[in-house]
């Protein structure tokens, strides 16, 4: 049971960190950015590349490398997710948001099909494989990784927290999710917010995909996909727009899949999830949390 | 203005269909006639169909480069009647809609032979277009059950005989608890399922779970924990590698002790990558023999090098060997290219010496000995002869 439960906290994390990034795009222009599960296998693959340039520095402890390496990939994915908003969103803003969603999906391909051209199709072995002897805590067995990879998940959603809910740039962000034109006309930069939305968003996934190929150690170009789905899903289920919702809706998916796998079986795991992804839809589309507060970043 | 260029379009219309018309009578008489008129001359087209992207793409490389070895020395004996062997390779990707599209293209190319198939389910549904084209198929890698009886030549052993090394084995280690996983691929599956079944029957050991695993997850927690449950002590994993790699790892972070089998989808180098070191111990497979575990094979790995470039020869390349040389020693015996003649000429082929062993087809055209091995992970990280199950 608490192994349960704790399997579920630890892939719902990071869930939770992906679906943030999906939350806040949609909450601030209403889009659902289907390229955000390519750009959490984008850092995972960034992050090889540059393990593979300072492999010289492997022998100094793994972690403290692998959380540098993390912060370049952050970056990195940071800007990839501006540039993505720049070249293939910002045209389109005024246009139908069918048009949006179906540029998301061809983002989406370019990015997986694109590193399919430069690293092959196969999986790469990641170069830093964490793993520890586990502990037994209450009857589950956590390893150190684990616990690591959870406090770095929770500090960054506890810094974006404190930056959207206590800075100005925060405001300007929750401010645009209520109302673009009035935010234009109080003298808000628009464009701006909406680049550093999507470079704090891309940032996070890129920061998930590095944690996960390092935890797991084998990356692919399809890597994304399916994950990209379930932080969507886990947005839904927390209250798509809503950060804290993102968060729980992270946190409750992956408890739900842990449970659900366990009744029903590992190969159940992807229907139980897009099963409640429906039952949400259906029920109750705004979330968890999305009762009045759905328009909030 | 219109009116006098209308008399000429219509002229020009008719022309366009007369000309369209002649020429589709024409390429169907060729298409007719194909059989043997236009492809008596010229080379002998053979054509394989393997995985070339995707996951499994490393195996379509060793595939080919093991029927073009074949067809090298064939073609410098002289060819099959005093002609040369051709190889067309198309990409499957070891997906089912793919497969059938390559199908027909070398169905339209013109090929005599089908040489290919690697993913049991990318190769199931192109059967039907081979033999509807009336073109004899031997298939060097896929193996599950469910191709067996459609009328294509397997020389590689299938699911049922794999699952039997797998019994034996466990049988031999004197277990008593088992868990057999799979990752729902046709291949996996049905392999998982024979192993069950039989196992029921041989009745040496009990099957305490069977188990599946979505094959694009990285994260096993689930399956993990219910093998663990189970308290099994030896787990037979059917899938293929990259799942196989990240299952065994977690199975043993998680603190699973027992010994893991993997059939021959994860029989592969990168297995030993993905797990990562010290994580394939007390790790077996069931593998059909590879050139490097036969006696007396360094001229064969040799004259491979020369074909590939200088790789090593891997998974299912002496095989897809023995399936070029299975099908020019039918056309030999049937003095023909025709697929009928071919297939009966095949069928009834005793006796040609293969990796496997001498060469004769069973009633529903599967190898009459397996020649499953049992493989383990060895230094280099590839896998090494362990134990033939020759008793």
């Amino acid at each position: 049971m608490s192994q349960l439960i704790w399997n579920g906290l630890f892939v719902g994390s990071f869930y939770a960190l992906i679906a943030l990034g999906y939350s806040m795009v949609y909450g601030i222009i209403k889009l659902l950015n289907f390229a955000h599960g390519d750009i959490y296998m984008l850092g995972a693959f960034f992050s090889f590349v540059v393990l593979g340039g300072m492999s010289g520095l492997l022998g100094i402890g793994s972690i403290p490398v692998l959380l540098l390496v993390m912060l370049i990939a952050m970056l990195f994915t940071g800007f990839m997710g501006v540039f993505i908003e720049r070249v293939a969103y910002r045209p389109l803003r005024g246009s139908p948001r069918l048009s949006v969603l179906i540029t998301a999906v061809g983002v989406s391909f370019t990015l997986e099909y694109a590193v399919r051209q430069i690293f092959g199709p196969n999986p790469e072995v990641f170069p830093i494989r964490l793993s520890g002897t586990p502990i037994t805590i209450l009857g589950a067995r956590i390893t150190l990784p684990q616990v690591v990879l959870m406090i770095v998940a929770a500090l960054l959603m506890f810094g974006l927290q404190r930056y959207i809910m206590h800075t100005r740039e925060g405001r300007a962000m929750r401010a645009i999710a209520l109302d673009q034109t009035a935010s234009l006309l109080m003298g808000v930069n628009v464009n701006k917010v909406i680049s550093r939305t999507f470079f704090i968003g891309s940032a996070l996934a890129g920061a998930a995909g590095v944690m996960a190929a390092a935890y797991y150690g084998s990356i692919d170009f399809l890597m994304g996909f399916v994950i990209g789905l379930k932080a969507f899903t886990a947005a839904v289920i927390g209250g798509i727009g809503n950060i804290y919702g993102a968060m729980l809706g992270g946190l409750v998916l992956g408890l739900l899949e842990s449970f659900g796998t366990h009744l029903f079986g590992g190969e159940w795991r992807d229907v139980f999830a897009f099963g409640f992804l429906i039952l949400f839809l259906t029920f109750r589309p705004t979330g968890i949390l999305g009762e009045r507060v759905t328009e909030r970043v | 203005m219109s009116s006098s260029t209308t008399p000429r379009r219509r002229a020009a219309a008719t022309l366009t269909i007369a000309a369209a018309t002649a020429l589709i009578l024409a390429s169907c008489s060729g298409g007719v006639g194909g059989d043997g008129g236009g492809s008596d001359e010229g080379p002998i087209k053979l054509g394989m169909l393997a995985p070339f992207s995707g996951s499994e793409a490393a195996f379509g490389d060793y595939m080919k480069n093991g029927a073009q070895l074949a067809i090298d020395e064939i073609n410098d004996d002289g060819g099959v009647d005093g002609r040369d062997l051709e190889l067309v390779v198309e990409d499957d990707a070891c997906d089912a809609t793919a497969s059938v599209a390559a199908a027909q293209k070398l169905v339209t190319a013109g090929v005599l032979a089908s040489v290919g198939g690697y993913c049991s389910g990318a190769t199931l549904p192109t059967i039907p277009v081979f033999s509807d084209a009336d073109i004899p198929m031997v298939i060097p890698a896929a193996n599950s059950n469910a191709i067996v009886g459609q009328g294509a030549f397997m020389i590689n052993g299938t699911g049922a005989q794999q699952a039997e090394a797998g019994i034996k084995f466990a049988t031999k280690l004197g277990v008593t608890k088992v868990a057999a996983v799979n990752d729902q691929t046709d291949y996996s599956k049905d392999l998982a399922d024979t192993f069950i079944a039989d196992a029921e029957e041989a009745g040496g050991f009990e099957v305490v779970l069977d188990g599946a695993v979505n094959p694009d997850d990285k994260d096993f927690s689930a399956n993990v924990k219910a093998i663990i449950d189970a308290e099994p002590e030896f787990v037979y994993w059917t899938g293929y590698y990259q799942a196989g790699g990240l299952l065994v790892r977690q199975l043993r972070e998680a603190g699973y002790e027992g010994t893991v089998l993997v059939g021959d989808g994860t029989v592969d180098a990168q297995f030993a990558e993905i797990a990562g070191d010290g994580f394939t111990d007390d790790v077996f497979g069931t593998f059909t023999k590879t050139p490097d575990m036969l006696e007396g094979a360094d001229d064969w790995i040799a004259a491979y090098k020369d074909v590939s470039g200088g790789e090593a020869p891997g998974p299912y390349s002496i095989q897809s060997y023995d399936a070029v040389r299975v099908v020019a020693e039918g056309m030999k015996d049937a003095g023909s290219t025709d697929g009928k003649a071919v297939n009966e000429a095949i069928a009834a082929i005793d006796g040609l010496e293969l990796s496997s062993g001498p060469l004769k087809f069973t009633e529903d055209r599967t190898l009459s000995g397996g020649g499953f091995v049992i493989v383990e992970v060895g230094p280099e990280g590839d896998f090494v002869l362990h134990d033939d199950l020759q008793d």
